[in-house]
């Protein structure tokens, strides 16, 4: 018996000390899919020797994750480095006092549209939102071309979006009531309720029902739609509003954490994060656009160059989100 | 107090050391939580009928889903346990696999079944799935419960019962009643399983109880008002408890191996084509549809995706396995002690303890270890597996409580006093009595917390140390874009995963309870 508990003991002490401190060390928190985040921190490990500490989330399973993590960890944070999908989730934890400005000059040449103008985020490999369609269920004359047509009669109960209260989706409703103003896009969201709007738990579950043909089309985002054609799904996708609004593009940011612990290689992180050679993976692992010009990209991939992209200024979109909040939720509910 | 503390070090230090690593950090986010004035009064508006209604809503379908569990595992439970039906070592394990599998890929996998024979999932989208998934998830938890209650039935009473009477009256009139403790028992556990799980109805779409709260975390960063909200169903949990406990403070369930009762084997007769069909048809239903399934969506295009499923997650296994295994026992050494003391020398407060962090939803938990232990100097301590491993102990070392303290009752009582007089200490008492006599129930402790440990998702997600990689974190994560022959192959890896530690568990525990 003692023999066993000093296994045990040995044990604890050996998994104790295994995880314990190292300086060559950054730790990344990411809410990427850890299918296409996992690869390019791999990548990073070899190019510099710096290990690599991720903590991924994922927005699919609605796990509650990372921002609560990063929020619950302020007064000592353990996170060097917030690699977010999207730019409204650190511009919460900008408003939180939990980001620190880092200008990196690896971004110089991407736009300033896709950077904080204080430095305390900056984006790189976008995704755009799109629509998904099933191309057995709808001829290509019938695919809609604006999410305006969505509430049309001929659409009835076949358009799901993914729960706007979470994700890229709240992103898109936040970007419509900044671009329509709230009485419009209010009315907007009540036509496509009364319109049997289906509201799916996730974006990959909307790319999933319309794949299966449960649905004729959906709102989803560029990768989840890539990832249905290369599945072999008989699907189609449309950047809407090319000759209106046009289509919300969403960057992946990066920002450095406030009094991170490892903040020297939080910054050759950021560095390689803002690099053309991640751009060129995430380009080719998901379809994601890259910001930087020139850089090489697989065929398919669309290119910004050729997208109508929509106006907006991501902070105050932020912003336009918290504020209907608690609307999205009484209308998913009602 | 202090000097009874003293008395037993042993239970001094493990009590001590479940209220400081485990109790105190839920007490202080608690207290954080309430004693905020500001942030309180304003959450307290916010709890208004809608909440409410939610609440009740939440507990009618965990309620059906207690009934319909308890129902058909106390079926399948007499069946398995007090008949001489065939094949049923094979059955009473095969009719575990869903407990070893996450309850959102099992609800994956019946959305998608459901879709391919009828077309449309309105149906399963809806509180039926919810009640049709989680009962299939809890049937064998009742049905372990149910079973072990009725294998601890004293076999005269029932002998006695069938010289005068029919079987009918034997079953409702005598069985029924002294087994009511186990069919509250899973009941209870049940309930509290099921009210507190969110996976599942929020990937039905089903607004509850649990995806309010998460809502309150996720979308508006309301920690306050997410626990506050949490104290309703902690508060519903312990009330189900005590009366569990009030209830059954001297009843025989939960017990793993009885002593000096002999079990009494129904034969099926007539009745045995009922019994093949009703094992035959849960066994189909609850295992082989969802199988199917993610077997066919595993190996559709070949064998690629289920060789890359591998990849990803073998580097995952040894520190999964390691520490569910080191979890199931530090959990099994915190369970006993607490059951022991109880049992012997009534001192209930520390069961009380376990079963309030049992009730404490895991985000909530999750969250109270990162408020405490999140500061400098804790390092050690919150940037370790150690963390993970705290977590384990305040989710499941009340189950290792329940499961050992039956056994220990059935110690007749004169063995330890008669060694006692003889001037034999606590420690060579549990050695050379205790521990030899109860061992099966610690092994089925260990085996039940291993299970529990390597599937736990909500509170170590929230918890786990950057850079490691444990396997239901490292599946949950990759779900999320990876195609779905990709998932169904870690599901259909970790299912084996759990299936082989397990046998081989059982292999190796049968040697070390014979040679003790």
């Amino acid at each position: 018996m003692k023999r066993v508990i000093f296994s045990i003991a040995l044990s604890l002490v050996l998994i104790t000390v295994s995880c314990t401190d190292d300086s060559n060390v950054v730790v990344v928190y990411t809410t990427v899919d850890q299918v296409f985040s996992e690869p390019v921190l791999k990548g990073f490990e070899e190019v510099t020797g710096i290990e690599v500490r991720a903590v991924y989330d994922t927005e699919e399973t609605k796990s509650t994750g990372i921002l609560n993590l990063l929020i619950a960890e302020k007064d000592n944070p353990q996170c060097d480095v917030f690699w977010s999908g999207d730019p409204l989730r650190t511009i919460v934890l900008k408003n939180k006092d939990i980001t620190t400005p880092y200008k990196s000059r690896m971004a110089d040449d991407i736009d300033d549209v896709f950077k904080d103008p204080k430095g305390h985020w900056t984006g790189f490999s976008a995704r755009a939102r799109v629509l998904i369609y099933n191309k057995d269920l709808l001829d290509p004359a019938d695919v809609p071309r604006s999410v305006f047509d969505l509430t049309e009669e001929q659409y009835r109960g076949q358009v799901a979006i993914a729960n706007p209260l979470f994700g890229t989706t709240t992103f898109q409703i936040a970007a419509l009531f900044t671009i329509l103003g709230d009485k419009k896009a209010k009315q907007y969201l009540a036509d496509l309720k009364n319109n049997d709007l289906v509201i799916a738990t996730s974006n990959g579950d909307v790319k999933k029902r319309v794949s299966k043909g449960e649905i004729a089309c959906g709102l989803t985002d560029t990768d989840d739609a890539f990832e249905a054609i290369k599945e072999g799904a008989n699907v189609g996708i449309v950047f809407l509003d090319q000759q209106g609004i046009g289509t919300l593009i969403m960057p992946n940011t990066v920002n450095l954490i406030n009094n991170a612990q490892h903040p020297g290689n939080g910054k050759e992180l950021i560095g390689f994060l803002l690099s053309k050679e991640t751009e060129t993976t995430l380009a080719n692992s998901c379809a994601q656009m890259p910001l930087h010009k020139g850089v090489k990209v697989p065929e398919g991939v669309p290119s910004l160059d050729n997208i109508v992209p929509m106006r907006i200024d991501y902070g105050k979109t932020a912003q336009t989100l918290e504020e209907i909040q608690s609307y999205l939720k009484e209308w998913v509910e009602n | 107090m202090g000097r009874k503390l003293i008395e037993h070090p042993f239970y001094a230090i493990i009590y001590g050391s479940f209220v400081l690593f485990i109790v105190f950090p839920i007490v202080y986010t608690l207290g954080t939580t309430f004693f905020d004035g500001s942030s309180l009064a304003g959450n307290i508006l916010l709890l208004d009928k809608d909440i409410f209604l939610l609440l009740v809503k939440s507990c009618i379908i965990a309620f059906c889903i207690a009934m319909l569990s308890t129902i058909f595992g106390t079926s399948l439970g007499f069946l398995l346990y007090k008949t001489d039906f065939p094949f049923r070592s094979f059955f009473k394990i095969a009719l575990l696999i869903p407990l070893f599998i996450s309850p959102y890929i099992l609800a994956v996998a019946w959305k998608d079944f459901i879709y391919v024979f009828f077309n449309n999932t309105d149906l399963i989208s809806s509180s039926i799935g919810v009640i049709l998934v989680l009962s299939f998830i809890y049937t064998p938890l009742s049905m372990i419960i149910t079973g072990s209650g009725l294998s601890n039935i004293n076999s005269h009473l029932e002998e006695m019962g069938l010289l005068t009477t029919g079987l009918r009256s034997v079953v409702f009139k005598i069985m029924l009643p002294l087994m009511k403790p186990a069919l509250l028992s899973s009941f209870v556990l049940v309930f509290i399983f099921s009210i507190s799980n969110f996976s599942v109805p929020a990937f039905f779409g089903v607004k509850l109880f649990t995806t309010e709260i998460f809502i309150q975390f996720s979308a508006f960063y309301n920690h306050s008002l997410a626990i506050l909200q949490s104290a309703f169903l902690v508060v519903i949990c312990l009330l189900l408890l005590y009366a569990d406990r009030k209830h059954l403070a001297d009843a025989s369930f939960l017990s793993i191996g009885g002593k000096g009762t002999s079990i009494r084997k129904y034969s099926l007769g007539k009745g045995l084509w009922l019994g093949w069909f009703g094992a035959s048809f849960w066994f189909l239903i609850s295992v082989i549809f969802p199988f199917i399934i993610l077997f066919i969506q595993s190996f559709r295009g070949g064998a690629s995706k289920f060789i890359q499923a591998f990849d990803l997650l073998k580097s995952t296994f040894s520190d999964s396995i390691l520490l569910a295994f080191s979890g199931a026992i530090i959990t099994t050494i915190v369970g006993f002690t607490a059951a022991y003391f109880s049992e012997t020398k009534n001192r209930n407060f520390f069961n009380w303890l376990l079963l309030f962090v049992f009730a404490v939803p895991s985000v909530i938990f999750g969250i109270s270890l990162i408020k405490f232990y999140n500061h400098p100097g804790l390092d050690m301590i919150y940037a370790s597996y150690t963390i993970i491993l705290i977590g384990y102990t305040g989710k499941f070392s009340f189950i290792s409580a329940k499961l050992t303290a039956n056994a220990i009752k059935q110690i007749p009582y004169s063995l330890e006093e008669a060694a006692q007089i003889e001037g034999i200490g606590l420690y060579r008492r549990l050695r050379t009595i205790i521990f030899p006599l109860i061992m099966p129930a610690l092994f089925a402790s260990v085996v039940i917390n291993f299970i529990f440990c390597l599937g736990e998702l909500g509170t170590t997600i929230m918890v786990y140390p950057p850079g490691t990689e444990i396997m239901p974190i490292k599946v949950f994560t990759i779900m999320a874009n990876a195609p779905q022959s990709l998932v169904s192959s870690m599901s259909l890896i970790v299912f084996s995963v759990t299936l082989v530690v397990i046998i081989s568990l059982a292999y190796f525990g049968k040697k070390f309870i014979r040679s003790t």
